[in-house]
């Protein structure tokens, strides 16, 4: 039998095994499924009109208002959400925290899709999508500006995360020497990832740089960009609380008895670090108030909206994860995550479209439709997700 | 000319020193009260633990 017959036969192999795969497990009439498939079909629709129509069609965007509710919830808030996994890599690969090693390729696997499916949402809010290529291919496009170093480097860490998950996949496909070879080359992408991490998440918030004249004086700060990185720190930290205890009801058949046990030492552990960060976070705010004399701002309403994100979901949620460190209450911390969660979605709506064009009289509201296919972009990640945990070794079955 | 008084902290770097103090002070109280948990005994996870 010569090489070519052999390569066919197996890939024939591959396919049957692949087509195997796609069919659905597990019952169908749950309420995820319930929910979530009318919105995907509703989002798509949404979509086909958004392509062939506009983005007026189907948006409320305008020539003041260019920044709507995708890149507000999917692009500044996803991303901050997905830090997740760069703290985790850090910790296991850098700081050498072996109790956190068993959520690693979990963690991963939620920052690839997250930036998969949130980044790549900036495809339906761009006029002419297919100009997204021009970054890459330095086509018509500013070499200094902050959108070509965030463009590139969602691309390079999206590419990072994969290399980091593909022995995951190559074990799966039963492709062991692949999956030794991709094992090899982890230590490099881990620190690669790191160090782009760092500087895209500051990145998405020096974009607003140069916008100092539309966003209220309470937001803007030359520190933006810092903003952004410390609180993509607990944001990550928070999700990975969050998904983790999610994940550990949904998927408690594909979990072992040691990674249950170690679970509760492993949100100890995170939930001390976003205390850690938040109290930092929380003092930056301060000093950034302080040394900008912001002080004649606050008697306003846009002044009490500055003091419910900082003080509700910064401060309350840093003193509440502390308390449940210190008390072993897992209820508290899980209720710190959840608003740790909202402050980040908040801080980043407030800065993107609440805060922004704030003295111009016409305002900006998301349409429906503008929810609806943010809600099918979150649904479809949950079904990959899902997908490929029910399948691949992603949690630790020790 | 404009009176300018040294001892006003809003008109001085004043408060932002407070500031620091009181973050250096309160952060090693942070870590502190994180470090030394209130409860020792393992049944206390078991009945707040999630699972």
């Amino acid at each position: 039998m010569n090489s070519t017959a052999v390569f066919n036969g197996e890939l024939k192999g591959f396919l049957r095994f692949l087509l195997q795969e796609l069919k659905p497990r597990g019952p169908w009439l749950t309420t995820f499924n319930i929910i979530s498939i009318p919105t995907i079909i509703a989002g798509l629709i949404i979509l086909y009109f958004r392509f062939t129509l506009g983005l007026g069609s189907v948006t409320n965007l305008s020539q003041q208002y260019p920044f709507g509710f995708w890149i507000g919830f999917d692009v500044m808030t996803g991303v901050a959400l997905a830090g997740g996994s760069y703290v985790v890599c850090f910790v296991v690969y850098v700081l050498r925290l072996e109790k956190y090693h068993s959520i690693v390729k979990v963690t991963v696997l939620n920052g690839l899709l997250a930036y998969i499916f949130y980044s790549g949402a900036l495809v339906l809010d761009l006029g002419r999508p297919w100009h997204i290529i021009n970054p890459i291919i330095g086509n018509s496009f500013g070499y200094n500006s902050v959108l070509f170093l965030v463009s590139w480097h969602f691309l390079l860490y999206m590419t990072v995360l994969f290399v980091e998950f593909s022995p995951t996949i190559a074990e799966w496909a039963h492709w062991p020497k692949l999956q030794k070879f991709l094992k090899s080359l982890t230590l490099g992408a881990v620190i690669i990832g790191i160090t782009l991490s760092m500087l895209h998440q500051s990145g998405v918030g020096a974009m607003f740089l140069m916008a100092k004249p539309k966003i209220h004086p309470l937001w803007y700060s030359e520190y933006i960009p810092l903003l952004y990185f410390v609180s993509s720190i607990f944001a990550g930290i928070s999700m990975i609380i969050f998904e983790g205890s999610i994940s550990s009801k949904v998927f408690s058949n594909l979990i072992g008895p040691k990674s249950h046990h170690a679970h509760h030492d492993i949100v100890l552990g995170m939930a001390k670090g976003a205390a850690i960060t938040m109290f930092v976070y929380y003092f930056f705010l301060a000093f950034i108030f302080m040394h900008g004399d912001k002080w004649k701002l606050i008697d306003t309403p846009y002044g009490y909206w500055y003091l419910v994100e900082v003080i509700g979901f910064v401060l309350i949620p840093c003193f509440m994860y502390a308390y449940g460190v210190r008390n072993k209450n897992f209820g508290v911390i899980k209720v710190a995550s959840i608003m740790t969660l909202l402050g980040v979605v908040l801080n980043r709506q407030n800065v993107c479209l609440i805060a922004y064009n704030w003295n111009v009289p016409v305002k900006y509201y998301p349409s429906w439709q503008e929810i609806v296919v943010t809600l099918m972009v979150v649904f479809v990640e949950i079904w990959v997700l899902r997908w490929i945990i029910t399948r691949m070794n992603v949690l630790s079955k020790e | 000319m404009e009176f300018y008084s040294y001892v006003n902290i809003f008109e001085t770097k004043g408060l932002a020193y407070l500031l620091l103090m009181s973050f250096l002070v309160l952060g090693v109280l942070l870590i502190k009260y994180l470090s030394t948990p209130e409860k020792k005994d393992s049944t206390s996870v078991d009945r707040k633990s999630p699972h």
